[in-house]
């Protein structure tokens, strides 16, 4: 219940959209908190079940395969394959609804090659499409990890020729989406 | 060595009856609460039946937006005293699985008669705080990628299978088009006073991806409802009632899909037709769950209306109007109230749409868009975008008494 009310705490601060400074969502559940501190130090980091292997993705209690309660956050391999790209022209958290205004807001869902489906920020820009609908279903993409202005990590999906080992190559897109910095009032009302 | 028995098939649900369909109270924005929603349905059933509040001895609730109550809690507000008490908040698949519930509750003597309510509330901008909180996978690995709430995970799942299967927006808009025409005849439709063309489904704005504003339901408040009880008490109290011929359910199916195109009735639908001794083309109305179009379309593949992928053929041939007024030969009356996309989506209420309608319909107390002599309705439910999919299936096959 905590999540819920603090949850809706924030929706009021963030609205009407009065606030200086707008954030992307930081509310996360406890294990959500964990992928985001295992998160700091890589480029990907998931939970791995101890007892059979499997990764897990969303961030969860227990494995999904053997329900075993032993989850490791472990660096995990950021290939993967784009299922969908679509750009979002609306949204409900202000953050997003002051990007919209230049400009859509790419996601992507990500079939990773270690195998849990994954949503992700979509760097558009790194793609050789117009749009993000335009990008081929199938097309091999690297999936990492990065704080975003709230201080918590989320997922960036790039083309797999971009060099995601380097944790600078990584700001820099992180930066380049609009991520790392609050989204400010434009007017002052 | 003895095989383990295969999976049973669910016995007949003879004998069960529904009857006492109640929506109201469909607006836009409420500052009432849940349980005035809930409440107030149940007090226009004991009107509309003439039941007395101590003869409801089951009580069945579906909502999002009970907040710290529950269906116990319920029970005092109400003053109602049940000895069989029932929570399905599965969003569109709730009608069905209250309806199952509720049926074996009365074919087993638990229960005489189960009120099977939705009701939801919608504050100013609650749509917004429920849509950031769904799950807890939503939380963590969903909301935080743009904020764009169910079109989010929709806009995928519509964009991957008009990719898979070549459907146009047309297509989809057909859906929408005629639903709306429905709606313009059903007087409780919140976007019943406006009528909707084809241009003006593709000229809508875009919200995400594929998908633009028609193709996307209105959060509202509302309620849906009715009653569940043996066929003779029905007789009995001399209320107009339908049967429920077979239905099933199956969650978190097809799992293994990278992105959904399929629900769980490719499993457990042929079955049903069986123990009902129809096919497909037997039945006279169609109420699919349209939280989005193709995710109508989706259910007429998996339901065996046409093949897999031929959905957007089939909606091109089959005139979907309540009132078959279309120019197409093929006639399929389908969400003859104009379905969420019309009526308003009234969170898990809009799980009971379907079921209600269908019941309506079957006992020929339409509220202005009677379908001419049904015989055999079908409803079916999907919902719960707990992260990238919808986890729940199920349907129901009803037959006019």
């Amino acid at each position: 219940m905590a999540t819920r009310f603090s949850m809706q705490r924030r929706l009021r601060m963030n609205r009407p959209s009065l606030r200086l400074r707008s954030k992307p969502p930081k509310d996360r559940t406890a294990r959500g908190q964990d992928f985001t501190a295992a998160n700091l130090a890589c480029a990907l980091s998931l939970q791995t079940c101890t007892e059979c292997g499997k990764t897990n993705y969303p961030p969860r209690e227990v494995c999904e395969s053997c329900l075993n309660d032993e989850l490791l956050w472990k660096p995990a391999d950021t290939s993967g394959r784009l299922l969908q790209a679509v750009a979002l022209h609306h949204s409900l958290w202000e953050f997003f609804k002051r990007r919209l205004k230049k400009n859509t807001w790419p996601i992507a869902s990500v079939r990773l090659a270690v195998g849990p489906v994954v949503y992700a920020h979509l760097a558009l820009e790194l793609f050789d499409q117009p749009g993000a609908s335009d990008i081929a279903s199938g097309s091999p993409v690297a999936v990492f990890s990065h704080s975003d202005c709230g201080n918590q990590s989320v997922l960036i999906a790039v083309p797999d020729s971009v060099d995601v080992s380097d944790a600078k190559n990584r700001l820099e897109i992180a930066n380049r989406l609009g991520l790392t910095k609050a989204a400010e009032r434009e007017t002052t009302p | 060595m003895q095989s383990a028995p295969s999976r049973s098939t669910p016995s007949s649900y003879q004998g069960v009856a529904l009857c006492a369909p109640v929506s109201m109270g469909y607006a836009k924005q409420s500052p009432r609460t849940a349980a005035w929603f809930v409440g107030s349905a149940l007090r226009a059933m004991l009107k509309n039946t003439g039941l007395e509040k101590s003869d409801i001895d089951g009580f069945s609730v579906s909502s999002f937006s009970l907040g710290a109550d529950s269906t116990i809690a319920l029970t005092q507000h109400f003053g109602l005293s049940p000895r069989w008490l029932e929570e399905a908040p599965y969003g569109g698949a709730a009608g069905v699985v209250a309806m199952r519930k509720a049926a074996r509750a009365v074919q087993s003597g638990d229960a005489d008669i189960v009120a099977c309510i939705g009701g939801d509330a919608a504050a100013h901008r609650s749509f917004e705080a429920s849509a950031a909180v769904f799950s807890n996978f939503t939380i963590d690995a969903s909301f935080p990628y743009g904020a764009g709430g169910p079109n989010a995970a929709f806009s995928i799942i519509t964009q991957a299978y008009m990719q898979r299967y070549g459907v146009q927006r047309e297509d989809l808009g057909r859906i929408s088009v005629a639903q709306r025409y429905n709606a313009n005849h059903f007087p409780l439709a919140l976007l019943g006073h406006k009528t909707l063309s084809m241009e003006q489904y593709l000229s809508a704005r875009q919200i995400a991806g594929p998908l633009h504003l028609f193709d996307c339901v209105m959060p509202c408040a509302g309620s849906e409802a009715f009653l569940v009880m043996s066929e003779e008490r029905a007789q009995f109290l001399e209320l107009p009632y339908c049967l429920i011929l077979a239905a099933d359910e199956l969650h978190n199916s097809h799992s293994e899909d990278d992105v959904q195109y399929r629900g769980g009735w490719t499993e457990f639908v042929p079955r049903m037709y069986e123990q009902a001794g129809i096919g497909p083309g037997d039945v006279d109305i169609l109420q699919t769950y349209d939280d989005y179009p193709a995710i109508s379309m989706l259910q007429m593949e998996d339901m065996g209306f046409c093949d897999k992928g031929e959905g957007a053929a089939f909606v091109r041939n089959t005139d979907l109007s309540f009132d078959g007024s279309g120019s197409e030969k093929k006639k399929l009356p389908h969400n003859t109230s104009g379905g969420q996309l019309s009526v308003g989506q009234a969170g898990a209420a809009a799980g009971l749409l379907g079921i209600v309608e269908s019941i309506r319909q079957l006992t020929d107390c339409a509220l202005g868009q009677q379908v001419p002599n049904a015989r055999i309705a079908m409803a079916s439910g999907f919902g719960m975008i707990n992260y990238d999919r919808g986890l729940c299936s199920a349907a129901t096959l009803l037959g006019r008494a």
